[in-house]
């Protein structure tokens, strides 16, 4: 919706290629996302998901290839790159409040507005009723929540996210989902969703990467045009759904 | 949404537990020289040791010092030699857990030091500080230095790779990573170090004193032994028991105020 009116290209993944040694897992990899895009990849399982996204967040080099963010080599350092992993990721000894703050510590934005912009955050999640509880206190759910509104609060230039919300139970995850979309919405932010769960992509996505076995290859890219919210049941809904599980199929 | 906090109180039975032992402990010990099992020139009872000690407070014969000139001394020598310990062996054991270089060039030489037991230094230690207060703190400080790198290193080394991941994909750099991740990940480990080092430092404290010394709780043990006095050398052992006692529970308490942030 708030890329309709938007076509600015944000990051640009030309030729990708991770190997290591002679096991090529990503292979020639090229496609684009636009700014205030919410792009999901599926493939099937083991076609190098992870890889993919530590090569994209350059905690991995690659082995050819570019990822441009704004035209620009990416850069920890100078983009902002969000992370949000399929683990745990919260500091035992610091409260949701500091955790949720602790990216943009890391920036160097300045006290005053880290805590306006945690303020806004917490309250869109429903965190701030726990702020000044320990990760320890607070449930899985929460813990997950806490990451996502770290990675949303440094207002990154790309956030990945690697099957966040894999290890919650359904209804949780519908939950999340769609606080997910609400974040998404109301902070524009340019979002890569990393998940094995074609249902999770169709209901979040604005257009999925369907990946390939290995050496991965984006196959197609599918695009969601279905209005928000959306319902499982909706016909136009089942039918992307069918597709891209026809896509990836591997049993 | 409401969270509340509940404190579990502990039975009354648990608490008493620790004084049955102790008490049981002493009216055995008492009984068996009292009944003659063991002759009292071998082992004294627990009653003459508490004569002794009421006496020692005051007297300095026959080894020269009252008790609490012992006591003193062998604090003294203690924390001087483990507050090195703890300033030299957890910046270093910290340092050798993230930083590669560091790692390369101590790693080695600590392997080596390691396994040589601080009464080993003792002579060599006689040669360049003689007998005074600078060697046995040097021995102490050998002793300590050890589980201090050690926790420290390992502490660093256990800190969750997804945590640091975590940091790197928001730019931090390798110093903030060791700041802001790396030690408090270690905090738990190095208050286990502060646990050990001061036990081996208590430990070793009697060693350096057995040599070389003319006050301290060891020279106490020492002197007993040379005088045949069974009272003494009790005197002198429970005496370093019951303080090392005290200040491993003076730590205990310090590392559950400063840790309750760090609850897990």
């Amino acid at each position: 919706m708030n890329t309709m009116n938007n076509d600015h290209i944000k990051i640009r993944v030309t030729n990708l290629t991770k190997r290591f040694e002679s096991l090529t897992v990503l292979d020639h990899i090229a496609f684009e996302i636009k700014a205030g895009e919410l792009v999901a990849i599926v493939g099937p399982t083991g076609c190098g998901k992870t890889t993919f996204l530590n090569t994209l967040s350059k905690l991995m080099p690659a082995t050819e290839g570019n990822i441009l963010i704004d035209g620009e080599e990416a850069n920890p350092r100078k983009h902002n790159i969000s992370y949000v992993f399929q683990e745990p990721t919260c500091l035992p000894w610091r409260t949701v409040r500091d955790n949720v703050a602790y990216g943009m510590e890391i920036k160097g934005i300045p006290y005053k507005e880290r805590m306006e912009r945690t303020d806004r955050i917490m309250d869109i999640v429903g965190l701030s009723s726990c702020a000044h509880l320990y990760p320890n206190q607070v449930s899985a759910s929460m813990i997950q929540r806490i990451a996502v509104s770290r990675a949303f609060a440094v207002e990154p230039d790309l956030l990945l996210m690697d099957e966040p919300y894999g290890q919650l139970d359904v209804k949780l995850r519908y939950y999340l989902e769609d606080e997910l979309i609400s974040l998404w919405q109301k902070l524009k932010s340019t979002v890569l969703f990393v998940t094995h769960n074609i249902e999770e992509a169709v209901y979040v996505a604005e257009r999925i990467l369907v990946l390939s076995n290995k050496p991965t290859k984006v196959k197609t890219e599918i695009p969601v045009d279905i209005p928000r919210p959306r319902e499982f049941l909706d016909p136009k809904f089942m039918e992307i759904r069918n597709h891209v599980t026809e896509l990836i199929r591997w049993w | 949404m409401a969270y509340e906090e509940i404190a579990v109180n502990k039975p009354l039975i648990l608490k008493i537990l620790p004084f049955v032992s102790v008490g049981a402990f002493l009216l055995l010990w008492e009984w068996i020289v009292v009944s003659g099992t063991v002759p009292s020139v071998l082992l004294a009872p627990p009653s003459q040791v508490f004569t002794l000690f009421i006496n020692k407070l005051s007297e300095p014969n026959p080894d020269g010092a009252v008790l609490a000139v012992h006591a003193w001394t062998s604090l003294q020598e203690a924390f001087l030699g483990y507050g090195l310990s703890l300033l030299v062996g957890i910046p270093l054991g910290l340092a050798m857990g993230w930083f590669k270089v560091v790692e390369g060039l101590a790693r080695p030489i600590f392997e080596l030091i390691r396994p040589i037991p601080p009464i080993a230094w003792i002579p060599l230690t006689v040669f360049w500080f003689g007998i005074g207060l600078t060697g046995k703190v040097f021995i102490i400080w050998i002793a300590g230095i050890v589980p201090c790198v050690i926790n420290a290193y390992v502490g660093v080394r256990m800190t969750q790779p997804a945590l640091i991941q975590m940091a790197r994909t928001y730019g931090a750099t390798d110093w903030q990573i060791f700041c802001q991740l790396c030690i408090p990940s270690a905090l738990p480990m190095i208050f286990g170090a502060l646990q050990i080092a001061l036990a081996y430092c208590w430990t070793n404290l009697v060693g350096a004193e057995l040599l070389a010394a003319d006050t301290g709780l060891g020279y106490l043990i020492t002197m007993g032994g040379r005088l045949g006095r069974p009272d003494i050398v009790v005197l002198g052992m429970i005496s370093v028991g019951i303080s090392g006692a005290i200040l491993g529970f003076i730590i205990d308490c310090i590392e559950k105020k400063l840790l309750a942030g760090i609850r897990r």
